[in-house]
């Protein structure tokens, strides 16, 4: 369970909060999506739950770990993130990258174990990289090297998964791959935060849906609670109107053409 | 201890080098000794025997009409050549390392004599400057003379250059007499000191100058004539330049009887544990060689011949 | 190439280079004149040279090419930086104001020079990250190249100003250890920066895999459960020591640092428990020989070895900078 009570971040030297008092949970066996125009303050969270960013008031926690805390591996433990961009400098093979998600449960003379390597052929096999977990980084396409890093990331077995903009770089099957994959991993107990700008994704697999806007929360709930076009259209400040999925009945956006300014 | 390399930093903190007299082979530009262009690469002139010639081949003026009363000399060789003949109330500048003789000191300094300093040689209204002969000093060479001062470059590094710099010197200065007369005493020295050593037993010499790199001399140098003519052999009297980067290891081999070195030297050499690999290190074959009276090819070389004898034959010169 | 092969020619390489560092030289002794003088028998010259110049010689340049391999390898996972080593980062260059500064303070011995030395070179590379920080680009590793190349000019500066007064020897001496010698190597000090090398060749290899995620970038570290920033300036400080200890003990050796570890990552070998050692190898081999050739091209004089390593890691650093760009 990630929870964030009252969290306020800002950046130095900023004059305004990039997040003011947000408070939401995402708990366990629930997709809980955070979603916002470009600049509400999505990827500022996720800094701040790493410790990146000093909070100016509130907590995150994380199975009742203070993010704040100067153990980063216990904090690893519990929960896995992937960072919206990644590069490598010297490339290695896909395995040995999977392989350092096993960084917090290794040892202090980090040899890998039994367990490990269970721990690297499951997260292989969840995340769909068999087929090139042989190759060297460096030879992957951008949705192909995506799946290696969500790969490492449930190297990690944490109970919280926090994923950041996972599918910019996919294609739309392997968009949909990835979130079916978000589904299961929910289902198995995991505790998924997605943050994410593709509404109508998120919408269909969502449990919960947080709003952020301004660096405040503007509305929170389920899909149907969030996805009003009275609540999306000042957020967005664009004129649209809120559909049905014909597939699967989920809400879906639709941004209208031309300003109404 | 360190490496050999932090003795000489270690020499540097404690203020106590070699005084920069000791001829060495060409090095960085930065160099400001003067001693150095003693012995500076033989890249330049073609040497002229014509009489009326300096070694960049540029005519020497014949005294008389134009007998120069104001002379800066840039290589300390000169300067105490300059005193011997009597010229030393003429000379207006020299450089930091010309101290002898005692009244050279009072003479203004005008800084170093390689690439000198052309502002504060022409302050000292110059009619005569002698400097020494080398591809870096050309440029300074051209400057004097386009400034309507007379320049006389000499490559004074064997003790032939030094008889004829005499001559040429005492040409422009108008005493050739004089000039023969210091000449012919330093020559009267030395074949007494060849008299008193032909002989006798000649022991190995290596001459340590610096340690890192290892300097030694070697044949282009008027320091390994005296050695010989001291009584000694230079373990490196087949090497042609002046002043030769060595190895230790080739030290080892060529294994010296004697090490002659300065007093800072030889204090290095016996506290070296690397040096000890060398027979006359182990065997205390150490001697110190006061590098103030025997680092110029000048009016003092007899003196210095009689010196190093003494140092290789005790009691040989009595 | 496979990786256990690697290990086995590496270490090949290196004890066959060690031996010949020991049985060539400017002077010429048979292979059996070298033995006899290792069991201290024969000529006491021949022993001489052998077993008070060439072994502790030899034991230095391996000690010092295993330093700096381990230093760049280190230095370029922890800064995710492919053109970094101490050299190039004016590591080397503020260990050697360092060192100046403590020869000038008194301090000369082969225990306190190197901690001087790491004092300047602390300083250089936290100024390199903080100019390169200033300017921006710590994600682009020119910048931080540049910023170091700056400081390692200042350093030059520096030592130029300090020694402008001193005679020429001691200029010339200083210009002969800023280019890099082993000569006038000795066992007090082969075992001082074996000592230096050891216990911080061991400090990184303990950070080994922090220096694995730290070249994931700060954020993806920090997700995995490392401080990046604590963990990255331990790192730092621990190469810069381990660079300051060489640049004590035998002056400034370039590229060492830059060339070792993309040999090693070439040969498959991309864990730094691996390549710390791997680079310490192939460090100790490059430099072992680059001694030999400063010995034997030009007898009886010396070649500086930074001269050498210059000639060998200049073209090397140029493919590395087209692969960059």
């Amino acid at each position: 369970m990630i929870r964030f009570e009252r969290v306020v971040a800002r950046y130095p030297r900023a004059a305004r909060a990039a997040v003011d008092d947000i408070s939401f949970a995402a708990p366990p066996a629930q997709i809980t999506a955070v979603v916002g125009p470009n600049g509400s303050g999505k990827s500022t969270l996720v800094r701040a739950l790493l410790g990146m960013l000093p909070l100016v008031s509130g907590t995150i926690r994380v199975d009742g770990l203070d993010g704040a805390t100067r153990d980063r591996r216990a904090f690893a433990r519990r929960v896995a993130v992937v960072t919206q961009r990644e590069s490598l400098v010297f490339p290695m093979p896909v395995r040995e990258y999977v392989a350092l998600g096993r960084y917090p449960h290794e040892g202090s003379w980090h040899a890998a174990g039994v367990e490990d390597e269970r721990a690297v052929d499951n997260a292989v096999k969840l995340a769909g990289i068999l087929p090139f977990a042989l190759r060297s980084t460096e030879e992957l396409s951008g949705g192909e090297w995506q799946r290696v890093r969500i790969a490492r990331a449930l190297a990690q077995c944490a109970p919280a998964l926090v994923l950041d903009e996972p599918t910019t770089f996919l294609d739309i099957a392997h968009e949909m791959a990835m979130f079916e994959l978000f589904t299961r991993l929910a289902r198995g107990g995991t505790a998924v935060l997605l943050v994410s700008h593709q509404l109508n994704l998120v919408a269909r697999i969502a449990d919960r849906i947080v709003l952020l806007h301004q660096g405040r929360v503007a509305a929170a709930g389920t899909p149907n609670e969030v996805m009003r076009a009275a609540v999306l259209e000042p957020v967005y400040d664009w004129p649209l109107v809120v559909t049905r999925d014909p597939a699967v009945g989920a809400p879906a956006l639709l941004p209208l053409r031309g300003s109404s300014h | 201890m360190a490496s050999s390399a932090f003795v000489s930093w270690r020499a540097l903190a404690h203020g106590h080098l070699l005084p920069g007299t000791v001829p060495f082979v060409r090095c960085a530009r930065a160099v400001p000794v003067l001693a150095l262009c003693v012995v500076a690469c033989r890249a330049a002139s073609p040497r002229r025997d014509a009489m009326s010639a300096d070694d960049f081949g540029e005519p020497v003026a014949r005294g008389s009409a134009a007998t120069p009363s104001r002379i800066v000399s840039l290589m300390p060789a000169t300067t105490e050549l300059l005193f011997a003949i009597g010229a030393g109330p003429r000379v207006v500048g020299r450089t930091p390392w010309d101290l002898w003789s005692d009244s050279a000191r009072r003479v203004a300094d005008v800084g170093v004599g390689l690439r000198p300093n052309i502002e504060a040689v022409l302050a000292q209204r110059p009619d005569l400057v002698l400097l020494y002969a080398t591809g870096e000093n050309r440029a300074a060479a051209q400057a004097l003379r386009a400034a309507g001062v007379a320049v006389m470059a000499l490559r004074i590094d064997r003790l032939e250059d030094f008889r004829r710099a005499a001559r040429l010197i005492g040409m422009a200065i108008g005493d050739s007499a004089r000039a023969a007369t210091v000449v012919d005493s330093v020559d009267h020295t030395l074949a007494r000191v060849r008299s008193r050593t032909a002989g006798l037993p000649r022991p190995t010499v290596f001459w340590h100058v610096w340690d890192a790199p290892i300097i030694t001399i070697a044949r282009g140098s008027f320091l390994d004539e005296l050695l010989t003519i001291a009584g000694g052999r230079n373990i490196y009297e087949d090497l042609s330049q002046p002043s030769p980067q060595v190895s230790l290891e080739d030290v080892v081999r060529r294994d010296p009887d004697v090490i002659l070195a300065g007093p800072e030297g030889a204090a290095r050499i016996r506290a070296s544990a690397t040096w000890r690999a060398v027979r006359a290190v182990r065997e205390g074959h150490v001697l110190v060689v006061d590098t103030s009276l025997i680092g110029h090819p000048s009016v003092r070389m007899g003196e210095a011949a009689t010196v190093l004898a003494h140092l290789l034959h005790p009691g040989v010169m009595q | 190439m496979k990786r256990a092969s690697f290990w086995v020619l590496a270490v090949a390489i290196l004890a066959v280079l060690m031996i010949l560092g020991v049985s060539w030289g400017t002077v010429s002794l048979t292979p059996r004149a070298v033995l006899a003088a290792l069991a201290g028998r024969g000529d006491r010259n021949a022993i001489e040279i052998v077993r008070a110049l060439r072994l502790p010689r030899v034991a230095l340049a391996a000690l010092v090419g295993a330093g700096l391999g381990v230093s760049g390898a280190a230095l370029q996972g922890s800064l995710r930086n492919a053109l970094a080593e101490p050299y190039l980062l004016g590591v080397s260059g503020g260990a050697a104001v360092g060192a100046v500064i403590g020869v000038a303070l008194g301090f000369s011995s082969a225990v306190a020079l190197p901690l001087f030395a790491f004092a300047g070179a602390a300083a250089a590379i936290a100024t390199a990250i903080l100019i390169a920080r200033a300017a921006g680009g710590r994600a682009d590793p020119r910048v931080l190249l540049m910023a170091g190349v700056i400081i390692g000019a200042f350093a030059n500066a520096a030592i130029m100003v300090v020694l402008s007064g001193a005679p020429a020897n001691t200029m010339r001496s200083a210009l002969w250890w800023m280019m890099g010698s082993a000569a006038g190597a000795d066992w007090p000090q082969v075992a001082w920066l074996a000592g230096y090398t050891v216990l911080a060749g061991g400090a990184l290899l303990w950070f080994a895999r922090d220096i694995d995620i730290l070249a994931l970038g700060e954020e993806s570290a920090t997700a995995l459960g490392v401080d990046a920033e604590r963990a990255g300036r331990r790192v730092f400080l621990v190469s810069s020591l381990l660079a300051a200890a060489t640049v004590a003990a035998a002056g400034l050796v370039g590229f060492v640092g830059l060339v070792v570890p993309h040999l090693v990552r070439a040969a498959g070998i991309r864990r730094h428990r691996a390549l710390l050692p791997g680079a310490a190898l192939a460090g100790a081999a490059l430099v072992v020989l680059a001694d030999l050739v400063a010995r034997v091209a030009h007898p009886p004089a010396e070649l500086p070895l930074g001269a050498v390593t210059a000639l060998v890691g200049v073209p090397f650093f140029l493919v590395q900078l087209r692969r960059l760009s």
